[in-house]
């Protein structure tokens, strides 16, 4: 499903990969883990094309990252990234431009499974009339995770998604994300997802 | 009929004031002395300049003169835009350009032709001054609207971006950072015309009626210009925004550093 193909890049003269290879398969689950700076992010962010390699190749599906390809491959993503970063407005204006958003218009955001994903993250109604500032960064996640599973796009890249969360929800989301017919991409230091044997575990150095 | 002239020494005799100026300056250690004879200096050599050789371009009084002259004064104030905005000059000279000449000459020439009618539409005396205040207000409201639509980016590229992951087409995902531009650009024109002659009596009314127009016809001119400079800043700062949407991000969304510096 994703592969990235002998790539290279660097920062400023310091290499963050070189020949680097990794292989997703469909539904997989895939944990990666490693010390913080290690490039953990720029790989999604390789994905997102908002990162150009040097050299090397990488793939979504059958689709090549390229420029012709960019807007197909993000609407398959769902990328949860560390500081969830919604802009500055209501709550519930954020979530409206989402889904106002020509890729995402035929996914109504229906009422049911809404409430549903909101029962699951524990989040109240409430929240949607606040102002995005006004919440902490355990609501803040969960919110970012409440458009994922609405989103339900096919591949999820979720960065450290359980960082704010407390012990109950985290095992929850485990349990919800481990048993989602999805693509999934963690990057964690939590050991909650080390504890599942469905999750594969790429370490990194 | 016309203002009384003013001799040499009279003028002079306004920096008295500069003294306590600079006194204060030094005192309060606001390292501003410097920049302000700078400035000052600039000014008087500068508005020298202007006195002779418009002298010359309105007794010559050549289209095409005239007409070279508006494009070197775009020339600068595009070159005084992009460096304010610190944005790089060589990426982006050609569209702002085209977003400041156009909307000028458009505006310019239509006042002349339809509103005050005068049969030599390229007449330097009517050209030069009206252009030079749409040139000099559009110069500042493309100032703000542009440093402030990349300094948005510039604190929030991740935000645009999630709207990118998120679905959103480039325009959609700049609405916000374009919509708080073009208001922080108009804004200031807005206000003074909604205050003007409570508040102000703004300087080319001031200059009619000094030059011995009735105020009646200083007032009609004064209307004139203040929709001219508000058209022209609205169209200028609009173009230019949709110019660097348009040419400042890659074929990825991404915004194009090597614009800014």
């Amino acid at each position: 499903m994703i592969r990235y193909e002998d790539v290279h890049l660097d920062f400023s003269g310091k290499a963050v990969f070189s020949g680097f290879n990794l292989k997703v398969s469909e539904n997989e689950k895939l944990l990666i883990s490693g010390p913080s700076g290690c490039g953990k992010t720029t790989l999604f962010r390789i994905l997102l094309g908002f990162e150009k390699v040097d050299a090397g190749r990488v793939f979504c599906g059958d689709l090549e990252v390229t420029a012709p390809n960019i807007r197909a491959i993000r609407n398959q993503l769902f990328y949860l990234s560390q500081d969830i970063d919604f802009r500055n407005a209501p709550v519930a204006a954020v979530l409206d431009e989402i889904f106002s958003f020509e890729a995402n218009r035929d996914i109504k955001p229906v009422r049911a499974p809404q409430r549903q994903y909101m029962q699951l993250l524990e989040l109240e109604d409430e929240l949607l009339k606040q102002n995005m500032p006004e919440l902490s960064g355990g609501e803040r996640q969960r919110l970012g995770l409440l458009v994922c599973f609405m989103l339900n796009r096919p591949i999820w890249l979720l960065d450290e998604p359980t960082a704010s969360l407390d012990k109950d929800l985290r095992k929850k989301l485990l349990d919800h994300v481990m048993a989602a017919k999805k693509t999934v991409i963690i990057i964690s230091h939590d050991n909650i997802w080390r504890q599942c044997d469905t999750c594969q575990i790429e370490r990194w150095s | 009929m016309g203002a009384r002239d003013i001799d040499i020494l009279s003028l002079a005799l306004l920096l008295v004031f500069l003294i306590p100026v600079l006194w204060l300056g030094g005192r309060f250690k606001l390292s501003l002395n410097r920049t302000i004879l700078w400035s000052i200096l600039r000014m008087t050599f500068q508005l020298s300049l202007v006195g002779l050789y418009l002298k010359y371009l309105f007794k010559f009084n050549l289209a095409w003169v005239n007409i070279l002259y508006i494009l070197v004064m775009v020339t600068v104030a595009v070159y005084s835009v992009l460096k304010s905005s610190r944005l790089r000059i060589s990426k982006l000279f050609g569209p702002i350009f085209i977003s400041i000449l156009l909307p000028v000459g458009t505006v310019l020439l239509f006042i002349n032709t339809f509103v005050v009618r005068i049969d030599n539409i390229f007449d330097a005396k009517y050209l030069i001054p009206i252009c030079g205040m749409l040139l000099g207000n559009s110069m500042r409201n493309n100032i703000i609207g542009l440093s402030n639509f990349f300094a948005g980016l510039r604190e929030h590229e991740k935000i645009y971006l999630y709207s990118i992951a998120l679905g959103g087409r480039r325009m959609q995902a700049l609405a916000p950072y374009f919509q708080a531009s073009v208001i922080a650009a108009i804004n200031p024109i807005l206000a003074s015309m909604a205050t003007i002659g409570i508040v102000s009596l703004p300087g080319m009314m001031t200059g009619q009626i000094l030059g011995g127009s009735i105020p009646m016809v200083a007032i009609k001119y004064q209307i004139v210009i203040m929709l001219g400079i508000f058209y022209t800043q609205f169209f200028s700062v609009c173009l230019s925004l949709l110019f660097s949407i348009r040419l400042g991000f890659d074929e990825f969304d991404v915004l194009r550093k090597e614009l800014l510096c």
